[in-house]
């Protein structure tokens, strides 16, 4: 179908203000944070912004009668090309379907469209004294839709989960348009076993078995108080061995994040006011609760830390945990900050490791940084294993760009050597399924079978989470 | 601000990670809620244009003349990417390549000359009295925005300030007033309140007759050139008075003079704040001031409180008239005004001042102050338009009122 007998199609489903098919304006749909993004140009055949189930209903349908990709896409803060349209076709932004529909707090349970933003659900959910726990860093952003898709979690993971926890039910579009109800039609139970676990099938499916457009999400009691405990320790091998001693002693905290040398040293340089002591590694332990438990927490913490650290600090003013937290929000940007004709990627920034392997997984970053010649800074979820490598690359450099790729390949065979997964949070999308085959073996061979099953003319997402066309594992 | 090329901010754009945090503080794109709206779009399509992949023309500017330019997606950006100069940059390159007579009689022309601005200004005024105005909007000659300023006053407040006003006892300061377009032409009535408020808490008023505009409607417009000579030809009007210091009651000249010194463009003078300088003065102020007996709130403008990080400042000196002060809800977020912007882009303009208009109700206040004469404009306009009671002054207006009732 060319693309303006598509466009004459689609304003028969969409208002007029909800379609973009212009040239420059369809090539803003071209990004996403990715790296692999700055390098392709995947502009869609056109961009519609549905607001109803039967506007997506539709679009499947047409999509699939004339076999056009469609690409469902959120707030566009992934890291994996995910949302874009890498075979063209439709772009679903489905961001600005952004209505809480009901909080019913006798339930504990909220139901959301897809475009909801997460801290603006937080933000409304805590007028009922409620709160949805995972805790993205993108949380100013990214859509409900998009976390669910992506299965996203963040800096509570540790003691919250990650998304899947929390969704009760969806409502997803079917490629040929049908449209069902997963976790009981009707249901608005927390527990629920009966039937095959289909809820649990879409969370994390990227797209590529269907649209979700409606979602029943767990929310749990706001905690009333939190506290922050800094420690620094003069010995990298210290920090996870210290995690460990803090789970050992009953303690379960809400966040647990590290930031190495070379992510304390970028954040001096950016921001030589939060001067952070000069160590190995930091660690930052966030308890919340009740004011009683957390002051007890915090003590137990500081107890056990003092044993292995050789500066520490315990704050529950408001003020000051807010600065000690800022340290850990800034390294993002602070890591360009290593050379100056650095900028930060995202790429293989995501690898997830078995908790005894995180020190191994650090040190040997830095190996293949050094091997690679490519800065990194080094920071993440320690609590969880999810540890975030920032390499730090001159883009003017095409020499430079292809060692960066070289060493983030490098880093994803690590973590599967390393027993764990090459992305822990922010998905596969069209970078990292490149390793589903040597992550998932011959379970890959089913989940093309359940896509091909939902999608018979692969038009969801095609291009993403499933291995490259080609890959048959020897099948 | 910027007085850079587009390809001079490479580094710059190079940095944008495109994580969309610009999104969630972007007030146009709140309102047009797609990606083509978001602040990170345009540091994308500015890096396409800057590497010739993208074509300039007006798509390319009708894209980038959509932002306010209230910085609030710099402020946010975790990357620390300087967007609205890249806009800015863009805009400059757009409108070099695509050059524009009606555009470039306005600001190369007319805004470049006091006396044609005068002039200019004269004919609006006689075409509204003579309802040419009114019937233009009515029939569509005239885009919407020419409705924002309202009835023009009879006369500039430079034609009737004198160009030294003592202090009225022993002048403790000299100070030299950087009159901008906006309360020249607009609101002479803020201008007399603050040259009598300054003269009665100790301070010489020194307003150069000579002035020009500060350039920010130039820069606004990509008609970047004549900006420097006009930026030297105004502090040479101030050091030929011998001031060494310059204040403003508009928050974006005191923007855009901060950056043309960060240029080196106003340099060996310093720019005040003035809601700082009024409340040093009132410190040490003996006589008594009148407490008014109104409810206000205060409206933050982005080139106050964004550009410059002044909030507390103007909220201590309306405290200090004795009012009833209410916060707003969302105080900081833009109002939709941006000068030329809600010329452009009208509907969206009104889209972004309406939830304002909500928060300022939402107060129960009698009255809403703020730093920023295009502010006071757009904010007079929005609460006429919901037929809203709630008046709209400078802060300096209710200092003048609690002085002069002492």
């Amino acid at each position: 179908m060319n693309s303006h007998r598509l466009a004459a199609e689609l304003r028969k489903i969409f208002p007029g203000d909800r379609i973009i098919t212009g040239e420059l304006e369809r090539r803003i749909y071209n990004y996403d944070s990715s790296f692999m993004a700055r390098f392709h140009n995947y502009m869609p055949d056109a961009v519609v912004l549905p607001r109803s189930t039967a506007e997506v209903s539709a679009t499947l349908r047409l999509a699939s009668e004339h076999k056009i990709p469609v690409v469902p896409r959120g707030a566009g803060s992934g890291e994996t090309c995910g949302c874009l349209a890498v075979r063209g076709g439709i772009v679903l932004d489905l961001s600005s379907w952004d209505t809480v529909e009901e909080v019913d707090v006798a339930n504990m349970q909220v139901i959301a469209r897809p475009g909801v933003v997460h801290y603006k659900l937080n933000k409304h959910l805590s007028e009922y004294g409620l709160f949805f726990p995972p805790d993205p860093g993108s949380t100013r952003m990214c859509t409900i839709g998009g976390m669910v898709a992506n299965n996203s979690s963040g800096l509570r993971a540790v003691k919250y989960g990650t998304t899947e926890q929390y969704v009760l039910g969806l409502e997803v579009v079917l490629a040929g348009g049908q449209v069902i109800q997963t976790g009981g039609v009707k249901c608005k139970a927390l527990k629920n076993v009966s039937g095959l676990n289909l809820t649990k099938l879409f969370v994390g499916s990227e797209g590529i078995l269907g649209v979700i457009t409606k979602v029943r999400l767990r929310v749990w009691p706001r905690p009333r108080a939190r506290g922050i405990a800094m420690a620094c320790f003069a010995d990298l091998n210290e920090a996870p061995a210290a995690v460990l001693d803090v789970y050992r002693a009953g303690i379960m905290p809400s966040g647990i994040e590290v930031l190495d040398a070379s992510a304390i040293r970028a954040i001096n340089l950016y921001r030589p006011e939060i001067n952070l002591p000069s160590s190995e590694a930091i660690l930052l332990f966030e308890v919340d609760g009740n004011p009683a438990s957390v002051e007890w927490e915090g003590r137990q913490i500081s107890e056990i830390l003092g044993k292995r650290a050789f500066s520490l600090e315990w704050a529950t003013d408001p003020d000051r945990m807010a600065d000690l937290w800022r340290g850990r929000s800034v390294v993002a940007v602070a890591a360009a900050r290593l050379r100056p004709d650095g900028s930060r990627i995202f790429a293989g920034e995501d690898i997830s490791v078995p908790l005894d392997k995180v020190t191994e997984a650090l040190r040997k970053i830095k190996e293949l940084s050094l091997k690679h010649e490519v800065p990194v800074v080094n920071y993440g979820h320690i609590g969880d294993g999810n540890v975030h490598t920032a390499p730090v690359i001159n883009l003017n450099s095409p020499e430079e760009v292809g060692r960066a790729n070289k060493l983030v390949d490098d880093i994803h065979r690590l973590s599967i050597e390393l027993n764990g997964a090459t992305t822990g949070e922010h998905g596969v999308g069209a970078v990292r399924n490149q390793y589903a085959r040597d992550e998932h073996g011959e379970a890959v061979n089913i989940m093309r079978r359940i896509k091909e099953a939902l999608d018979p003319d692969n038009i969801m997402n095609p291009g993403k989470l499933l291995p490259p066309e080609g890959d048959t594992g020897g099948v | 601000m910027v007085f850079e090329e587009l390809s001079g901010l490479k580094e710059h754009y190079l940095h944008c990670v495109r994580c969309g945090q610009c999104r969630s503080v972007c007030p146009v794109f709140e309102e047009v809620r797609n990606e083509t709206a978001a602040p990170r779009s345009k540091v994308f399509l500015a890096h396409m244009l800057s590497s010739g992949e993208l074509r300039t023309g007006p798509e390319a500017a009708a894209h980038f003349s959509r932002c306010i330019l209230c910085q609030a997606c710099t402020r946010e950006c975790p990357s620390a990417v300087p967007v609205h100069k890249i806009i800015l940059a863009a805009r400059f390159m757009l409108a070099r390549k695509h050059p524009s007579r009606i555009r470039g009689t306005i600001f190369r022309e007319i805004w470049t000359r006091p006396a044609l601005l005068n002039l200019a200004a004269g004919l609006i005024r006689c075409s509204q009295s003579l309802g040419l105005v009114k019937m233009g909007l009515a029939c569509g000659l005239l885009p919407p925005g020419f409705s924002l300023p309202g009835r023009l006053p009879r006369q500039p407040a430079l034609d009737s300030l004198p160009e030294i006003t003592p202090a009225a006892g022993k002048a403790t300061t000299r100070v030299g007033y950087f009159l901008g377009c906006s309360t020249n032409y607009l609101y002479p009535e803020i201008a007399g309140s603050t040259v009598s408020v300054l003269s009665q808490l100790g301070c010489e008023v020194v307003l150069p007759k000579s002035l020009k505009c500060c350039g920010l409607p130039l820069l606004e417009s990509g008609e970047l050139e004549p900006v420097a000579p006009m930026a030297l030809y105004n502090l040479a009007a101030f050091k030929r008075l011998g001031v060494n210091t310059v204040f403003s009651d508009c928050a974006s000249c005191t923007a855009t003079l901060k950056e043309l010194q960060a240029q080196q463009l106003f340099s060996g003078i310093e720019v005040l704040d003035l809601s700082g300088l009024l409340l040093e003065l009132l410190d040490s102020y003996n006589s008594g001031m009148k407490a008014l007996n109104r409810v206000a709130t205060y409206h933050d403008p982005c080139h106050l409180a964004g550009a410059q990080g002044i909030t507390l400042s103007p909220r201590q000196l309306l405290r200090r008239t004795g009012v009833e002060f209410r916060e707003m809800k969302d105080a900081g977020n833009c109002c939709g005004g941006g000068g030329i912007f809600a010329i452009y882009h009208y509907d969206l303009s009104m889209k972004i001042l309406n939830k304002k208009i909500a928060s300022i109700e939402e107060t129960g206040a009698d009255i809403v102050a703020t730093f920023c004469p295009t502010c006071v404009m757009q904010l007079r306009h929005g609460l006429a338009k919901h037929k809203g009671t709630i008046e709209v002054v400078h802060p300096v207006q209710l200092l003048a009122q609690s002085l002069i009732l002492a």
